[in-house]
């Protein structure tokens, strides 16, 4: 019995010991946050030239801290405006650009723009191998002068061939949204 | 401990000495049940060296004319009884008798927890082997699902929590081998890593049986525990093979044990791979599973006062989650609703596993050694280490996908000394200390923001448990205390990053009071009540980010201070003319500053869209409730049971329903056996019937969309034995969900998007040798 106290009081003991000289937790190591995307750029270049106009939204500290900046824009009625998509991870210095992550994996994402006027048409010009749109190039035209917003959105891994998607209905698109974010668009 | 083998079967030998020959004794002798002492008739003995066998008449009676002198192993199996194997050397004329724990079979609510001769107040329900081998195919969440009050809360198919009376994850405490589960717990989708096939029993202690382990547990605990190693010298095991036609699962398992020279040993391996459930209408797609898992047990008497054993177990399974469970943002989350079949639903069945997925490994060492120091007082040591990993993958961009998105490493070093002495043979204590240290590690790989974390921990604490037993009064008292220290190390959410070093301190106190009267023969009054307290888990303090299954910012808060519990449970149990049984248990639980989250009025707008925000806050919660079950054994063939839980849970504090808490259910069983026909024995036929109530305690606003509608599921069962030579066989054939009926469980995080599970049917076979 004196002996099997002995062994357990110095069991716990040494446990006890063992636990106290454990140093501190090491700094864990900042991941780093290659997959972020802080900045959506949509750039509207009118085809007959001219001042570009650009849709920007940015949030650097990701989801918590500050809101983040959204800039909307104004373009001009009955106009053609060739657009393009920027998409960047700022978190990093140099920023990352995530469209050429976008680009090379083509088939496996598509951008769907939303505009909330019907006098503005937004169409494909670019094309994965399979032959369905990406939409980082794209031809914004606009009719007649409206107020409203322009709502874009980059889903992963949708169904492309279901219908209507490819036309830029994504109502059966699927997949999972990367990016959903929506600017005020007027049309002057 | 005494030796289990004793609790089942008290052998009691009365060896007369005639003139000892060759092949001439006569084995003979009682069969009886365990509890009430009764002669148990149409039960089978099979002698396998002398391949012949008869069963008891009716006084229990059987006889087994001209058997050889030499080893005899003998098989007594009766319906729905667990198989019980003898063994000795005859040298003439025998006569035994064999108690068989009949009363499992009537209700496993029956079961008598007498270990070490320990009276309990504390009510405890238990599946046995024969129960755990013929639903060799389940997990452990879902082979407890038919004890009343238990209920599951599951991700889909492959990935199920037990709940009891309400309470789950953190809050619940699950032993392997005695050993308290040390894991992430926390996630509502990380279910417990454990292998049921390597358990003899799952037991569940229902009230407040808790204070004996070290854990966060405010109430509940679940218990899954091998048997000893049955003293027995030659090579023993069963295999067992199982067939599920949804998701066209395979599961093999074998089990082989012996009593050896030096030592006694059991290895029990487990194999198991399923492809894609389906609904009544549509593939499942990604749902399949995989698990590889192994246990070694070995066991080693040095003298008659010291004994020791050691424990290992190895977990690992790879589990699907539905890939069209795999959401971006709100709008996703309601279209995916809206849809009748999930996104990527596809019409052929497929074993492939892809993100999103679980790669879980989990492994358990325990040694633990017992010394006694007269035949009433012993010491036990044990420390257990374990190791777990888990790793979740998601559907990333970038060839990232074959990162896992969450990885989080866990040790845990367990060490514990207890006595127990009986100061008489009424008055038992037990008493311990306990020292768990935990080291949760974020491994780096991500390349995503941790959801938790990284923490180490150092919990000591120590317990006292009283029992008196008085006439027919047993009294049971208990305390504990523990002190926890823990430290955190976080990255900040605000950039730049930064690291954060912060410590909590937590001292708790439990204390238990139990008693129990046998009022009428056969009849049982136990009142029990209970004081307990759980810490903060790390992921309510510090998790920050955006769940993506359930499309919410969860936000932690570091302030939170403990739950403490008050729970009462009055149950009362007991049979009229070993016909009709019956259990009733009410229970009220009461927890102060009880950890939830909580909807805020925010809406965050990030770049993928807006999202709710949920904060972890605190109030105070009532869960009330009671489990009711019965049997009635309306002849020797036909018996007919029925169990009914009900819970209701309320947020006193803002006066609203809790959510997640499981609907109430009505449960019915029709069982006709048949003790021989043709050359199989113990042929059953069970009807049963599950009724799930809508979950009706709950607010519109508490969810994205409604609870779903009641639903009714109708399953069969049809299982029989054969002696083979030395094989004792085991066939079953089940159905479920007969009537293959769409419907939705509310505890299935899955139903957002799809429907549950259609038909099932199960064959299986397993052999005893």
């Amino acid at each position: 019995m004196k002996n099997f106290n002995k062994i357990i009081i110095g069991g716990l003991l040494l446990v006890a010991t063992l636990s106290s000289c454990k140093k501190d937790e090491e700094d864990p190591i900042i991941p780093n946050e290659e997959e972020v995307i802080t900045t959506l750029k949509y750039t509207l270049t009118p085809s007959t030239g001219g001042t570009p106009v650009v849709l920007t939204f940015q949030d650097l500290d990701g989801d918590g801290g500050n809101a983040p900046t959204i800039t909307g824009g104004t373009i001009n009625a009955n106009t053609s405006y060739t657009g393009a998509i920027e998409l960047l991870n700022e978190t990093e210095s140099p920023a990352e650009d995530i469209t050429a992550e976008v680009a090379e994996e083509d088939d496996e994402h598509q951008l769907f723009f939303e505009p909330s006027a019907s006098d503005i048409s937004v169409a494909y010009t670019d094309m994965d191998d399979d032959g369905n749109p990406i939409g980082l190039a794209t031809t914004l035209t606009t009719m007649a002068a409206s107020t409203g917003t322009i709502k874009i959105t980059l889903r992963h891994e949708p169904a492309k061939s279901a219908a209507g998607v490819s036309a830029g209905d994504i109502t059966n698109a699927g997949g999972e949204t990367d990016i959903e974010v929506t600017f005020s668009l007027d049309v002057q | 401990m005494f030796n289990r083998f004793l609790i089942y079967i008290l052998l009691i030998f009365l060896p007369v000495l005639t003139f000892s020959q060759t092949c001439n004794s006569t084995i003979s002798g009682f069969i009886k049940d365990l509890s009430t002492g009764k002669p148990i008739s149409y039960a089978n003995i099979y002698l396998k060296e002398a391949q012949k066998g008869t069963s008891s008449d009716s006084v229990g009676f059987f006889e087994i004319e001209a058997v050889c002198n030499g080893n005899l192993h003998i098989n007594v199996s009766h319906i729905g009884c667990e198989l019980q194997q003898l063994f000795f050397t005859i040298s003439g004329d025998t006569t035994i008798t064999v108690f068989l724990d009949h009363n499992s079979h009537i209700l496993n609510e029956f079961e008598i927890e007498d270990e070490g001769g320990k009276s309990t107040t504390q009510e405890t329900q238990s599946i046995n082997s024969k129960t755990i081998g013929e639903n060799s195919d389940k997990d452990l969440a879902t082979m407890l699902e038919n004890i009343s009050g238990v209920s599951t809360i599951r991700n889909g198919s492959g990935i199920a929590k037990p709940i009891v009376h309400g309470l789950y994850g953190t809050r619940l405490t699950i032993l392997n081998n005695g050993v308290a589960q040390s894991g992430q717990q926390w996630g509502v989708d990380h279910s417990p890593e454990i292998d049921p096939l390597v358990a003899n029993r799952i037991t569940v202690i229902k009230g407040v049986g808790a204070l004996e382990y070290q854990g966060s547990s405010l109430g509940s605990v679940i218990l899954i525990e091998p048997n000893k190693i049955d003293n027995e010298p030659h090579l023993h095991g069963e295999a067992r093979y199982s067939f599920e036609s949804n998701g066209l699962g395979n599961g093999l398992n074998l089990e082989l044990q012996q009593y050896g020279k030096y030592f006694a040993w059991r290895v029990v391996g487990t194999l198991k791979k399923n492809g894609d459930n389906k609904t009544p209408s549509y593939f499942l797609r990604n749902t399949g599973s995989q698990q590889a898992n192994l246990a070694i047990q070995i066991e080693k008497q040095w003298n008659t006062k010291w004994s020791s054993d050691l424990y290992f177990s190895s977990f690992n399974a790879d589990i699907g989650v539905l890939r069209g469970a795999h959401v971006g943002n709100l709008t996703d989350l309601q279209q995916a609703f809206e849809r009748e079949e999930p996104f990527y639903t596809e019409d052929k069945f497929s074993y492939e596993i892809s993100p999103p997925y679980q790669k879980v490994n989990h492994h358990l060492l325990k040694f633990h050694t017992k010394y006694s120091l007269s035949d009433r007082q012993w010491i036990d040591f044990t420390y257990a280490g374990q190791y777990n990993l888990r790793k979740e993958f998601d559907v990333r961009r970038g060839g990232r996908s074959e990162i896992p998105a969450l990885s989080l490493e866990q040790f845990s070093n367990f060490f514990e000394g207890k006595y127990t002495s009986f100061f008489s043979k009424s008055l038992e204590l037990k008493t311990g200390v306990q020292m768990n240290l935990v080291d949760n590690m974020n491994l780096p790989e991500t390349g995503i923001l941790p959801l938790i974390p990284n923490y180490s921990s150092i919990e000591t604490g120590f317990f006292g448990l009283l029992s008196k037993k008085y006439e027919k009064t047993t009294w049971e008292l208990g305390g504990r205390y523990d002190y926890e220290n823990r430290k955190v190390v976080a990255i900040s959410a605000e950039v730049p990053r930064y690291i954060e070093r912060s410590e909590n301190y937590y001292q708790n106190i439990s204390t238990l009071l139990g008693v129990t009267n046998e009022f009428h023969k056969n009849w049982k009054l136990s009142y029990n009540i209970g004081y307990t307290s759980r810490n903060p888990e790390v992921n309510e303090l510090y998790s920050n980010g955006l769940h993506q299954g359930v499309s919410g910012i969860e936000e932690g808060q570091p302030n939170l201070t403990r739950e403490t519990s008050i729970k009462n449970t009055i149950s009362i149990k007991g049979s009229v003319k070993e016909k009709w049984f019956f259990e009733g248990l009410f229970y009220n639980q009461n927890i102060k500053d009880y950890i939830f989250m909580k909807p805020q009025d925010e809406i965050r707008l990030t770049i993928r869209g807006a999202f709710p925000v949920f904060k972890y806050e605190q109030t105070n919660a009532m869960l009330t409730g009671f489990d009711l079950a019965s049997t009635y054994q309306a002849s020797e063939r036909f018996t007919i049971t029925a169990k009914y839980s009900y819970l209701y849970g309320r947020d006193q504090t803002n006066e609203l329903p809790l959510i997640y808490m499981p609907a109430n259910s009505l449960f019915t069983e029709l069982i006709y056996e048949i003790p021989e026909v043709g050359k199989f024995q113990n042929v059953g036929f069970t009807v049963n019937g599950k009724y799930v109530f809508k979950q009706t305690n709950l607010l519109a606003s508490q969810d994205f969309v409604a609870a779903p509608e009641a639903y009714f599921l109708l399953g069969l069962k049809f299982s029989a034995e054969k002696q083979l030579k030395k094989l004792k066989l085991n066939f079953y054939l089940r159905a479920e969900n007969v009537l293959n009926t769409t419907y939705r469980d509310y505890l299935n995080r899955q139903r957002y998007f799809a429907d549950d599970l259609g038909i099932n049917l199960v064959a299986g076979v397993n052999v005893k040798f």
